[in-house]
């Protein structure tokens, strides 16, 4: 079978060799590096072994209390785009049916045009000379524009909420699509109403789906740093503009590396706990 | 009916790839020989400031050598600069400012200047060329210099600014601007409090942490580029902001109503420097460039543009525009001695800063 | 039994509409000849268009942006169907291993990504570059490729290959001749959905970028001038339009994919 492995390895090495170099080593070297001291000299030489970055990190209420925030903003964002996005997908998956391949292209379509643009978009039309504050001027509802909308934290929940709610649909109608009909129409000849048979069968039976979706939001929002740099102004700032900053102009990489590896152990966990229910686990297997 | 695509897309892709690749990023030119020629091509590479990438920033190398491509990459500020710098960005010129050289040297980012292929370098007053030695050393030479006050609509703040602590005003809230820099943020701190920003102690930090936490409530964004500090003065959010005096001239050529304080613990002031990077391997095009900026003809390009001081004595005779050059002594560059310069701090402090603004952000 | 019909399908098309409305407002202004996005309109024009195409820097963003999405897709999309077919034709100790890295891009934060390789190049003393930039988006992208193409691997009978190998032909002969056409379409959507993600990614090339600025990177930078706004409203249009002709190739795609056995499976 020397043949067989042969071939396994012609097959796995460029994939396995390529993660390795690019994702698997630089992962590594950002916990390693966390635990260098100092921040002067060359960038690679004077290594002294220290926790005190983390110690840092710890000792500053204000980095975890963003952390925190930035957590929050996630959960909010990911459940919110979630809840907006099942109606849709229950729509699609019972309602539609056969013809949904149109629909839900049309709901990806926004999801698929450029992040940044649709951001823009939103700053196009929120912001104080923008949109939504002229109609209001013009209608005389409003005297000042109103500055909540943009430049703020608000602005950057709303923001990303409008951006993951149409790709949040998808794992839900998978798990929809996989709820057994016969289940439904049992619980029907059994008496139960369509309020029920929703409460009870399809919402409990789509569970794992929306679960799913929630994960898959909530992890890339805990990080994000564009949005909040868009929209945030100087109160909407979360974690990921924290890290972003100790890499670029606070010039500090070892604490940029410690905060960047205590959000990396957070999320893996995270995803860990839940990978049992998650799709793409359920999936593989 | 067969429902594959045929084997086709692979191989096509992989060519469009290749022929792709072969016009793809510019390689870097063979060193070219020690004089440039009009006829010279190659690429330079220059970390600058947002804004400094038009070409009449650099007009005179421009002119002189067409066929060279000036790419610029920008930064956000001193720190950001540096930052990049370290991370081994790939830029031949950088352009720091006063405050910062220690670092550069320090860190080995810099290569020590042959003043001999600067062909200006004569026409530079020794006060200015002073700020760009380092341990006795040239390293780098000087371009711009200006000052940091306060920027505000005449419109929206009828009573007019004479303090630094206007930008601490809770009557203008969320209509401040201040710019995202930590250095800069403490060094305002002491004006406002009277303290010496070398000398700073733990509970004298810990005050500017807790004045500028407050300040966050009131301030609208934090302001990385000029451009953008423009934009939200000219569009009516933002009344009140740190700025340089660039920023007023272009709102001055725009139109709108804007005047630039003379607050009563003075304005900063600073000094712009050029360096090559100790990286950088074709040196020829960066000598060139360094060479134009300090020629007279930039100098008044630069102050009849953009209303910067340029260090070269003969470039304010050339201004036709008298306004602004009375209006900030650009023609004089001993105000310089009547502003509170901008002072050189140590590393640890200047780490201690950036931190301190970390946490200031972070803050809830 | 009839029920309330109209909520849902009302929701769905209010839903659609907020999604569209501002990329529609956006696609007004790129006509729009005044600089400031305010309504009124001023006027309709195709100046900004024209603009465009003479803006040097935007152009070489543009071209930079193909660039990098070209080759980080290509990349990506060959190892991902190496991976699937080692994942879904071979048994090996470590599959669990292998698939949770391959999709670990999934799972942790684009800017953790950013920030750990640019601590890899930076300790490798490989300047930032296109390079640096389409090197992380062939692993940010390799999941997604690598998810489309097991899919359809996976409804595939691995009896055709033995039955191709029994006639005499190698294995390499049998993946190039058997294997390969019958995932195509798979191949292709996984390469058109690689290119999407690099094309438009932001987060990580604006960490990992180097002289050359990438379009999202460009754009932002123009973001905060008001005068370029104009210019930058109307690539966000043409943009939308070529990720939308993309897009179709892709649902066209799924249609022909949906005509296989597999369907069902496959379509997740």
């Amino acid at each position: 079978m020397a043949e067989q492995r042969a071939r396994l390895w012609a097959v796995l090495a460029p994939p396995a060799l390529w993660l390795g170099a690019l994702l698997v080593a630089p992962l590594v070297l950002l916990c390693g590096y966390s635990f260098r001291s100092g921040i002067g000299g060359s960038l690679f030489g004077d290594w002294i072994v220290t926790l005190d970055n983390y110690r840092t990190l710890a000792a500053t209420p204000s980095f975890l209390e963003l952390l925190g925030v930035s957590i929050g903003i996630a959960l909010v964002v990911a459940l919110a785009a979630t809840l907006l996005a099942y109606p849709v997908a229950y729509y699609l998956v019972f309602r539609v049916r056969a013809r949904a391949g149109m629909y839900v292209a049309l709901l990806l379509v926004p999801f698929w045009i450029s992040y940044l643009l649709r951001v823009m978009a939103w700053k196009v039309i929120l912001g104080s000379g923008g949109a939504v504050n002229a109609f209001l001027l013009w209608l005389g509802l409003i005297r000042e524009p109103i500055s909540v909308f943009f430049y703020s934290r608000f602005a950057v929940v709303i923001t990303l909420i409008y951006v993951w709610t149409p790709f949040v649909a998808l794992p839900i109608m998978a798990t929809l699509y996989r709820i057994d009909r016969s289940v439904l129409e049992a619980a029907a000849s059994l008496g139960a109403t369509p309020g029920q048979r929703f409460w009870r069968v399809t919402v409990p039976l789509s569970l794992p789906g929306v679960l799913a979706g929630v994960v898959m939001v909530f992890i890339p929002t805990v990080g994000e740093y564009v949005t909040p740099l868009l929209v945030g102004g100087s109160t909407g700032a979360m974690y990921g503009n924290l890290i972003q900053d100790f890499f670029g102009r606070s010039a500090n990489w070892p604490l940029g590396a410690a905060l960047a590896v205590v959000m990396l152990v957070g999320t893996l966990v995270l995803v860990g706990a839940t990978s049992r229910i998650s799709q793409v686990e359920r999936f593989i297997r | 009916m067969q429902q594959h695509l045929g084997r086709w897309p692979l191989p096509v892709t992989l060519a469009t790839l290749v022929v792709l690749a072969c016009g793809g990023e510019k390689k870097p030119q063979p060193a070219a020989s020690a004089a440039l020629t009009p006829e010279t091509t190659g690429t330079l590479t220059v970390l600058d400031w947002a804004g400094y990438e038009d070409t009449s920033m650099f007009i005179g190398f421009h002119q002189k050598y067409p066929k060279v491509t000036v790419s610029v990459a920008f930064g956000e500020s001193d720190a950001d600069i540096f930052g990049k710098m370290k991370a081994g960005a790939d830029a031949c010129v950088f352009h720091p400012y006063t405050g910062w050289q220690p670092f550069y040297v320090r860190d080995g980012l810099v290569q020590e200047l042959d003043t001999t292929r600067l062909s200006h370098w004569a026409e530079v007053p020794a006060r200015f060329k002073a700020l760009g030695q380092v341990n006795g050393k040239q390293y780098f030479i000087p371009w711009d210099w200006g000052f940091t006050s306060i920027l505000y609509r005449t419109d929206k703040v009828p009573g007019g600014i004479d303090s630094w602590n206007a930008l601490f005003d809770p009557k203008y809230k969320g209509h401040i601007s201040m710019w995202d820099d930590g250095p800069g943020a403490v060094t305002i701190a002491t004006y406002v409090k009277g303290w010496d920003e070398t000398k700073l102690t733990e509970p004298q930090l810990a005050e500017i942490e807790h004045m500028w936490t407050a300040q966050r409530k009131l301030n609208r964004f934090y302001w990385t580029g000029e451009p953008e500090l423009v934009q939200g003065m000219a569009s009516g959010e933002i009344w009140v902001a740190y700025a340089w005096q660039g920023a007023y001239n272009t709102l001055l050529g725009q139109g709108v109503p804007v005047a630039y304080a003379q607050p009563k613990e003075k304005r900063n002031s600073w000094v712009g420097l050029y360096g090559i990077s100790s990286a950088c391997k074709d040196t020829n095009l960066a000598y060139g460039f360094l060479d134009e900026k300090l020629s007279a003809e930039q100098g008044t390009t630069l102050i009849s543009s953009f209303a910067y001081g340029h260090v070269n004595p003969a470039a304010a005779k050339g201004v036709t525009d008298t306004n602004i050059v009375k209006a900030l002594s650009l023609n004089d560059p001993a105000v310089l001695d009547r502003t509170l310069f901008t002072p050189l701090v140590s590393e640890a402090d200047r780490d201690h800063f950036g931190q301190l603004w970390a946490r200031v952000k972070a803050a809830q | 039994m009839r029920e309330r019909t109209w909520p849902l399908p009302t929701y769905y098309f209010t839903l659609l509409a907020l999604l569209y409305l501002p990329l529609v407002i956006l696609l007004v202004f790129a006509f729009n000849s005044g600089t400031i996005l305010v309504f009124p309109l001023k006027g309709l024009t195709l100046r900004w268009f024209h603009q465009l195409f003479a803006t040097e820097a935007l152009m070489r963003s543009l071209r930079n942006s193909l660039l990098v999405a070209a080759g980080s897709s290509v990349v990506a999309t060959v190892l991902a169907t190496c991976g699937a077919i080692a994942f879904v034709r071979f048994r090996f100790k470590g599959k669990g291993l292998f698939i949770t890295v391959a999709l670990l891009p999934l799972y942790v934060p684009f800017v953790v990504l950013g920030v750990s390789l640019l601590l890899l190049f930076s300790t490798l003393g490989i300047p930032r570059s296109l390079l640096t930039i389409g090197a992380a988006h062939s692993v940010v992208a390799l999941p997604y490729a690598l998810l489309i193409v097991t899919a359809r691997l996976v409804g595939f009978d691995p009896h055709l290959e033995e039955a191709a190998m029994s006639l005499g032909a190698n294995y390499a002969h049998t993946l190039r001749r058997v294997i390969l056409p019958l995932i195509a379409p798979a191949i292709v959507a996984a390469w058109l959905t690689a290119f999407t993600v690099s094309f438009d990614e932001f987060a990580i090339a604006n960490l990992l970028v180097g002289r050359e600025p990438t379009l999202p990177v460009y754009l932002y930078s123009q973001l905060r001038m008001t005068t370029r706004l104009p210019l930058v409203v109307a690539m966000a249009a043409l943009v939308m339009v070529g990720t939308l002709s993309i897009f179709v190739a892709l649902v066209w795609l799924r249609r022909v994919l949906a005509r296989t056995p597999v369907s069902a499976a496959a379509r997740a």
